[in-house]
């Protein structure tokens, strides 16, 4: 029994002034745009060896995220959870807003963001961009479609949502494989790269969802029945470890190899080690299981809020370390050998993101922020009471 | 605001996502058709003596600079390389340092070309691998994707130096380029002019000709390619590594 669906009044202080803060950084971010594509990627702090930065840690994080967000939506219309059918329209709005704004953020930073047409008339089917222009507007598409599905036609929204469970799981796999495909990357060229990605769009949509839900509802005084509070926590920790056990399968994988032994000590001891331990591990799996985990944290939603924001900063870590260590570990073009050029053959590259690449970011996030904000205003997409079967009994840890 | 109105408006969303969608399928501009000047029974290739390269010597980098307008910008990490001398060592220490130009490999499986999606990246029938600068989105999707480092992004603004070569274009920011193993001469049935100044170490021409003194010679000595292992057929050989 779900009951009614609401907009949120959106009269208050609060809510105003969170339109106006994102749409501050909407604006930063739009001026952000228009420097960089006035005087060129110059102003920027990237360089010919770290060639993506911040901008791109900001878009794949966002993507990534929107394909996780539509985890609640999913577990009720794919696995029959129907306790989470109650966040269904929030689940799939919120996965269109994340992709929106990463995806403006990904466009904007182009070298030539003037020329993206072209992606759309001179299309190469080899290239795994080609292929994630097709991935992220099938997946808006769906969005939409099991959007309308739950507000208007129930009947079709096991198909809808059917659809776009399978295609996030192929759009993600898309993002993954833009790195995990890519051979002369020692980093980041592996086969459970692109599974990883899948595994951290779980846990950071899950997180995100959690804090969005758990804000909106204690913001506009809606009661949010604490066993779905606890499940969201076992759902978190399920993806967690899922996270857990494939860093470490890559970990085994590639330390068995000598062909490895010079990168992956690089990873773990090298000028990224602290983002690998302190953010894709400490952040993203460590210590958000601890705090799951613990019997009084786990069981409080702010507890639960805790362990989300973690997750996601854990997230934003991993897509960081993808990008940032897998461009700055020097080319292994002449293995054995000691490499020194003026192109900076054999050093590790350098890389402090400037602001307006800090800006660019925030403005995707901006973006995203905006559409969810204005969508739950205006329309009907959060139960006016979170509610859970008195015979659903989450487990415990 | 209706509820109806709201409808719509979710409507609208959708059937813009599904125009954005669609859209790639469409041509609404017909792609400008590439010059045929090139020989599919051509394949150029080019073969470096690293025995007779010297440390310090840097005339095929100044005459590619040269001839091709490629800028410098005083900043090491944003310099833009077509060739670049690499000095190495080897680890072990057992062998002697050697010093060698790396250049595009003109791949016979490039990854540039493989990852970029609007192909502005292509190769020739000739073999050369070429960056149309007018269909370049500047994505860098090829500067990730390449072993051997020969692309560079061009980060500022650029012009034709005093001195330049009014043959080749000068490209804007934004764009990717890289070695074109100067193709312009090539078409005019000379090489390229890394291998003009520097007749010792470099020898060009065609790989499919037997007779060509780069297939002869490529059959009478030892040679190595840059990363075999990745299976791209690059057209770049060394001797005497």
């Amino acid at each position: 029994m779900i009951s009614k669906f609401t907009a949120i009044e959106g009269r208050s202080p609060g809510y105003f002034a969170l339109l106006g803060l994102f749409g501050l950084l909407l604006a930063l971010g739009a001026a952000a745009f228009l420097y960089v594509e006035l005087q060129g990627h110059g102003v920027t702090n990237m360089t010919n060896q770290v060639i993506w930065g911040l901008p791109h840690i900001f878009a794949i994080s966002l993507l990534v995220m929107a394909s996780g967000a539509l985890n609640l939506a999913s577990m009720s219309t794919v696995f029959g959870a129907y306790h989470y059918k109650q966040f269904g329209r929030f689940s799939a709005f919120l996965a269109i807003a994340l992709l929106s704004g990463g995806l403006a953020v990904l466009v904007l930073d182009l070298g030539r963001p003037d020329r993206m047409l072209l992606t759309m008339i001179h299309m190469n089917f080899s290239s795994m961009f080609t292929w994630n222009v097709f991935l992220y507007s099938g997946f808006l598409i769906l969005c939409f479609l099991y959007l309308w599905s739950m507000f208007q036609h129930e009947k079709f929204t096991k198909i809808a949502g059917s659809a776009a469970f399978a295609w996030r799981l192929i759009l993600t796999t898309g993002t993954g494989s833009i790195f995990g495909v890519i051979h002369a990357r020692e980093v980041f060229h592996s086969a459970i790269t692109a599974p990883t990605f899948i595994a951290v769009s779980l846990t950071s949509g899950t997180a995100v969802s959690v804090l969005l839900l758990l804000g909106v509802f204690r913001a506009t005084g809606r009661e949010f029945d604490q066993k779905l509070v606890q499940g969201l926590r076992n759902t978190l920790i399920f993806f967690t470890l899922l996270v857990l056990y494939l860093l470490i399968v890559e970990k085994f994988t590639k330390s068995y190899s000598p062909a490895f032994y010079e990168v992956e000590s690089w990873i773990l001891t090298g000028p990224y080690a602290w983002l690998y331990w302190g953010g894709v591990v400490g952040a993203g799996v460590l210590l958000p299981l601890a705090i799951l985990f613990n019997r009084s944290l786990g069981n409080s939603p702010s507890g639960v809020v805790a362990a989300s924001v973690v997750s996601i900063v854990g997230e934003f870590a991993f897509v960081s370390h993808v990008l940032l260590a897998g461009q700055s570990y020097p080319f292994n073009m002449f293995p054995g050998y000691r490499m020194s050029s003026p192109f900076l053959d054999g050093q590790t590259a350098s890389y402090v993101p400037s602001f307006p690449e800090f800006f660019l970011g925030m403005g995707g996030v901006a973006i995203a922020a905006l559409i969810f904000l204005v969508g739950i205003r205006f329309f009907r997409l959060l139960p006016e009471k979170a509610e859970a079967p008195e015979s659903w009994h989450p487990w415990n840890p | 605001m209706t509820v109806m109105d709201r409808r719509k408006v979710l409507g609208l969303g959708g059937a813009l996502a599904a125009g954005v969608a669609l859209a790639p399928g469409l041509h609404l501009i017909a792609a400008p058709q590439a010059p045929d000047g090139a020989s599919a029974g051509r394949r150029w290739g080019m073969l470096i003596d690293v025995t007779k390269c010297s440390s310090g010597c840097t005339a095929c980098i100044d005459a590619c600079r040269k001839e091709n307008n490629v800028p410098l910008f005083n900043n090491p990490q944003r310099d833009i390389h077509w060739i670049r001398k690499v000095e190495l060592q080897d680890k072990a220490g057992r062998k002697p340092a050697v010093s060698l130009p790396v250049l595009c490999n003109h791949c016979e499986n490039p990854p540039c070309v493989h990852v970029c999606p609007t192909e502005a990246s292509f190769i020739r029938k000739d073999g050369v691998v070429l960056v149309d600068m007018h269909r370049c989105i500047g994505c860098r999707y090829c500067m990730i994707a390449c072993p051997y480092k020969a692309r560079s992004l061009v980060y500022h603004p650029t012009s034709l130096p005093k001195n330049g070569n009014p043959d080749v274009p000068i490209r804007g920011k934004g764009v990717v380029e890289k070695c074109t193993f100067c193709v312009h001469r090539l078409d005019a049935g000379r090489p390229p002019a890394c291998v003009e100044a520097c007749p010792g170490a470099m020898l060009f021409g065609d790989l499919n000709d037997p007779g060509s003194p780069i297939a002869k010679r490529l059959k009478e000595v030892p040679t190595q390619v840059i990363r075999a292992d990745l299976g791209l057929k690059p057209q770049v050989h060394y001797q005497g590594l």
